[in-house]
């Protein structure tokens, strides 16, 4: 099981004293959780993509670079990479160049971006999203498979013998993940290439993401790869922990009151029930998130959402303490001893070249083929 | 068993919205009744769910209270939905109700409209704002919308007719009976005998003398 946490990289105003960060300082502070996240022993640094203002990550593999090159275990990630407006040749190209330079320790997450303005400024439609993340993706699969590429769609130019590079280190894409909290579309994605599904269910009531996370377990295991409990799947989580509860609750409140995406809206109480928020002590972190394994199944990576709604650097990373000291090793025990052998654990570089030599399961998948493919799969 | 769910966007309590609604869900229930039907009828007051109303609207979801009655609402037979009139249309708690609704949750709906307001110079609102809404959710919009202004309450008869009128035909909507189909007035079968009308006494007759006059022997 693989811990970590997910940022969006908002500059919010702290409501407790009106102070709004630059962007430098919020571009300092995602590197400094960052590098907190990994001497506090999280297995996961994500950061989020995004084009405009009030959010600063907007070109995630440089971060992410620097970030690695001061690290040495951590994972780095994205939550989300927007494969809808983002040319799947420099994807493909810019993470490949990641991977080699952190070595090996860097996958992605998928997102489509649901900010219709921003597709345009990258001649892009958000009417066109699914469609976009599905040929885009599909282009990006095959670049990181295949050495030469001769390729036509229609969302971008043509690719005749094209070899995307640097190739993926030790010949292994880095794994992928795909980001929905609304389409089943996603989910069957990402069932289709066996990838992973990260259901962000941090804003919406548990049963919706039941549904979806079902889904692609059935496809996952329809498609042939491996049976339903196999399926890798990520989930979000929210939590502000305090030594005791009421002291997290009484600090965290303006904040929540205040937050970009909830905030003048329902009490944090309602919306604690309704959603897997947890604002309390440890032990009641660790027994929420434990609920999390009996709604939706054993699971592969859990992110937590720790840095947002103006919460100041300082905070943060006392959170990032609580969570690595008191909260992390005891899931982390309790999951892995529930986990069955035969589910695998979280996906990283050296288990997957692993794989590759073991079953050379890594083919590509090329639309032209695909009515053969999906009969072999079938059988 | 036939569902029909009334929704009303009244304010105040008691409320005449409350109350227009009520007199709807009455006169349906009752010429449903007359033709053996036994309908199950729910009164939501969306007062009730103002804040769900408003924190569905920041979050995105919507309480478990408010999605049963949103469910509620998907599965009924018939709906009557009535609302005041606020600034020449439906209160804005109205139109939230249905800005969270699923826009295919009232396909095929029978829907009886209904709106309340100070004075009948707002009475067109039914048919210039909360008509549009329904057809753009496809439901099947009942010919008679009930307006009942403040001085409605006072003179019953006509208010009362409307009613009967609206529920005879969700009723029919629903398959329990025939409408009874409202016919021109034959502007001869009741004229107003002259002396009277120079004398300003009447305006209107009584039933028993409309009886006399218009029994068909035509004499006056």
């Amino acid at each position: 099981m693989q811990f970590g946490i997910f940022s969006v990289g908002d500059v919010t105003t702290d409501p407790t004293n009106g102070r709004t960060p630059t962007e430098r300082e919020r571009i300092k502070a995602m590197v400094e959780i960052a590098l907190k996240a990994e001497e506090v022993g999280l297995d996961v640094f994500a950061t989020g993509e995004h084009h405009n203002p009030p959010f600063v990550p907007s070109s995630p593999t440089t971060m992410l670079g620097f970030i690695a090159a001061q690290t040495e275990k951590i994972i780095l990630s994205t939550a989300t990479t927007l494969i809808t407006t983002n040319d799947p040749v420099k994807i493909a190209e810019d993470y490949a160049m990641l991977q080699h330079l952190a070595d090996g320790r860097v996958d992605l997450m998928m997102g489509r971006g649901n900010t219709g303005p921003v597709y345009p400024w990258f001649g892009q439609d958000i009417r066109n999203g699914i469609a976009l993340a599905v040929e885009n993706y599909n282009l990006l699969h095959r670049l990181w498979r295949e050495d030469v590429v001769d390729w036509e769609g229609q969302f971008r130019t043509p690719l005749q013998s094209f070899t995307a590079t640097p190739r993926p280190l030790d010949g292994v894409p880095p794994f992928v993940w795909h980001g929905s909290i609304r389409s089943p579309e996603i989910a069957e994605q990402a069932a289709f290439y066996g990838d992973g599904f990260f259901a962000n269910h941090i804003f919406w009531p548990t049963d919706h993401f039941q549904r979806l996370i079902e889904f692609y377990r059935t496809r996952f295991e329809h498609y042939g790869h491996g049976r339903a409990d196999q399926a890798i799947v990520g989930l979000g989580g929210q939590v502000f922990i305090k030594k005791n509860s009421q002291d997290a609750i009484r600090e965290f409140r303006p904040y929540f009151d205040n937050a970009p995406v909830y905030g003048h809206g329902p009490s944090l109480e309602d919306f604690s029930s309704q959603t897997p928020l947890t604002v309390g002590s440890p032990q009641e972190v660790i027994e929420r998130t434990l609920t999390f394994r009996q709604q939706f199944g054993d699971y592969q990576r859990q992110l937590f959402l720790a840095d947002h709604a103006g919460l100041p650097l300082k905070t943060v990373l006392e959170q990032l303490d609580i969570l690595g000291e008191e909260v992390i090793p005891v899931l982390r025990k309790e999951f892995d001893a529930l986990r069955p052998a035969h589910v695998p654990d979280g996906p990283t570089h050296a288990a997957r070249v692993a794989q590759q030599v073991e079953t050379g399961d890594l083919e590509s998948r090329d639309p032209a083929q695909l009515d053969a493919g999906l009969e072999v799969t079938s059988r | 068993m036939t569902t029909i769910v009334v929704l009303t966007a009244g304010m105040s309590q008691p409320s005449s919205t409350r109350l227009l609604a009520d007199r709807l869900a009455e006169a349906t229930g009752r010429v449903l009744r007359s033709s053996g039907h036994e309908p199950r009828v729910e009164v939501i007051e969306l007062r009730e769910y103002a804040r769900d109303l408003a924190n569905h609207f920041v979050t995105g979801f919507p309480s478990a209270s408010l999605k049963a009655v949103l469910d509620e609402v998907s599965d009924a037979d018939a709906l009557i939905a009535v609302t005041p009139i606020f600034s020449a249309s439906y209160s804005g708690l109205f139109k939230m109700f249905f800005d969270v609704l699923d826009p295919a949750a009232l396909v095929g709906t029978p829907v009886l409209i209904g709106a309340t307001g100070g004075s009948t110079r707002h009475s067109l609102a039914l048919d210039h704002a909360l008509r549009p809404l329904f057809a753009y959710l496809r439901a099947v919009v009942m010919p008679t919308g009930v307006f009942a202004a403040s001085e409605d309450w006072a003179s019953e008869g006509d208010l009362r007719t409307r009613i009967n009128r609206a529920a005879e035909e969700l009723a029919a909507a629903l398959g329990g009976v025939r409408a009874t189909p409202a016919r021109a007035a034959d502007a001869f079968a009741d004229v107003v005998p002259f002396e009277r009308l120079l004398a300003g006494t009447h305006t209107r007759r009584s039933k028993a003398e409309s009886r006399q006059v218009g029994d068909g022997t035509g004499q006056i």
